[in-house]
């Protein structure tokens, strides 16, 4: 089963919740509302008076005097829109956004209409207690039905459908109310003698075929309501490509010691990072940029895969040491790239005879887990830090703590 | 109507269960207790994530206020005044 949540009035009810004095008033979302423009969004108290989307706002003043003008505010809409994924989440991994306001919700395989309608529920109340919104759902078995199903009944409608209810409720309604017919294509398809999404139905698949090609017999089995578009969970933050840490230097740079101490530390925080998130990368760049903000970034392939600060520290050196004019410095960076799904870091290293720095690694990490990342460093770069009097890296020492003699 | 503004502001908020939770705040010389955050959204400028509230106050006024971790400081972006008409 999967549903489809459609907000109702989005952006003119996200201004309703955060503004509740416009609540039950006729409320339009546009640009600034002192200059020409058009509307945006209206909410469900303006549309009776003829207000819509894309309407001058010259004309939606005329039709609907005693609106309040709401500057819109995309990205709060957007963020929002963010919020609401994670919140249908809760019920399933299989979320694909379709818009800033709709989203498909694919359920377990299994589970029957009944338990969907019940759980398009919980999502509609979960809604409107969290952000004081309404949402009208659609529930099928694929998402065409699931689509069409939501706009039946609005606003917080829930609407459920099969194939042979679907055809009872879309069958009489005119062809350009199907998903997918815009009206281009509408009104070729009257031309035919397709009025309705009926005739669709019943139309020659050898007509359709020759009138629009390849989209001919699958818009028949859309009249249907049969659609087998697989739902793409894609509401998951897509695998990094890279990981890297650069500094900024609170003062420009070309003590070698410094900047090699430097190098050490990033090497360390970029595979910390590495370890905590479960990649392993292969290739190690260098970013170094000069006092004219001219920048040099260089790379090297590993042998194989890593999430040793050690390995990386080793590449980042040479490339630094091969790259550097010798002048002074001002940011210096270290990046690891070509990155695979490492969970288990002992797989990675164990044909590379390097167990004992793994097991190393993991001990440092479990201490910076309780104690936080500076707890503990590598020695090389830590002289460094204590002469620069500040934590380029990490939490700020407490002057006044009592463990201040500790150092990192 | 809806003032659009960009006043810094003095807000008095409390940290609870790691949200900042705005008390009140001085707007045009006089002070302005929030009864209720009715929304919460965050904004990106470059690194950094700015903090956004809308806010009520005891006689209906709407506010939203933003936080900035780079100043740090409070901004007030928009204002709604019951009787300030629209």
């Amino acid at each position: 089963m999967i549903l489809l949540v459609d907000m109702d009035a989005f952006f003119a009810s996200v201004e309703q919740a955060h503004h509740p004095h416009l609540r039950g008033r006729p409320v339009i979302v546009c640009g600034d509302p002192s200059r020409r423009g058009v509307v945006t969004a209206a909410s469900y108290e303006a549309r009776p008076f003829g207000v819509r989307a894309g309407m001058p706002l010259g004309e939606a003043r005329r039709l609907c005097p005693k609106a309040e003008y709401v500057e819109g505010n995309p990205e709060k809409y957007v963020a929002l829109s963010v919020k609401l994924l994670d919140l249908y989440l809760r019920y399933s991994p299989d979320v694909e956004p379709f818009s800033v306001d709709e989203a498909f919700v694919g359920l377990q395989r299994g589970t029957t209409m009944e338990h969907a309608v019940e759980i398009a529920r919980e999502i509609q109340s979960a809604i409107e207690a969290t952000f004081s919104l309404g949402a009208s759902i659609g529930v099928g078995p694929n998402k065409l039905i699931a689509k069409m199903a939501s706009g039946v009944k609005k606003p917080r409608g829930l609407t459920a459908l099969d194939e042979e209810s679907f055809r009872g409720v879309f069958w009489p309604e005119e062809v350009q109310s199907l998903w997918g017919v815009g009206p281009r294509l509408a009104t070729r398809m009257r031309s035919l003698g397709i009025q309705t999404v009926g005739d669709l139905a019943h139309a020659p698949v050898h007509a359709l075929k020759g009138a629009f090609g390849i989209i001919g017999p699958q818009l028949i089995e859309a009249a249907w309501g049969r659609d087998d578009t697989p739902l793409t969970p894609c509401h998951r933050p897509p695998d990094p490509k890279s990981m890297g840490h650069e500094v900024t230097l609170s003062e420009d740079s070309e003590d070698v010691a410094f900047l090699e101490g430097t190098l050490l530390r990033l090497s360390d925080q970029v595979t910390r990072r590495l370890r905590t998130e479960g990649y392993a990368g292969r290739v190690v760049a260098v970013k170094l940029r000069n006092r004219y903000f001219v920048t040099v970034i260089r790379q090297r392939a590993l042998s194989s895969h890593t999430q040793e600060a050690r390995r990386v520290f080793e590449v980042a050196r040479e490339l630094w040491r091969a790259n550097w004019s010798g002048g002074p410095l001002r940011l210096i960076g270290v990046t690891v790239s070509d990155l695979e799904a490492a969970p288990d870091a002992g797989q990675i290293e164990l044909f590379e005879g390097n167990r004992r720095d793994d097991r190393l690694n993991r001990a440092l990490d479990r201490v910076r887990d309780k104690l936080g990342d500076s707890s503990i460093v590598p020695a090389g770069s830590l002289a460094h830090r204590r002469e620069l009097g500040h934590v380029p890296f990490g939490v700020r020492p407490n002057p006044f703590s009592k463990n201040r003699s500790s150092g990192a | 109507m809806f003032e659009s503004l960009n006043d810094p502001v003095d807000v008095l908020s409390a940290f609870v269960e790691g949200r900042i939770e705005p008390i009140r705040f001085r707007w045009q010389g006089r002070i302005v207790r929030v009864t209720r955050v009715t929304g919460r959204w965050t904004r990106r400028e470059g690194q950094s994530r700015l903090q956004y509230f809308a806010l009520e106050d005891s006689s209906q006024g709407t506010y939203e206020l933003f936080y900035d971790p780079r100043g740090p400081r409070w901004v007030l972006s928009r204002a709604w005044v019951a009787g300030s008409g629209g």
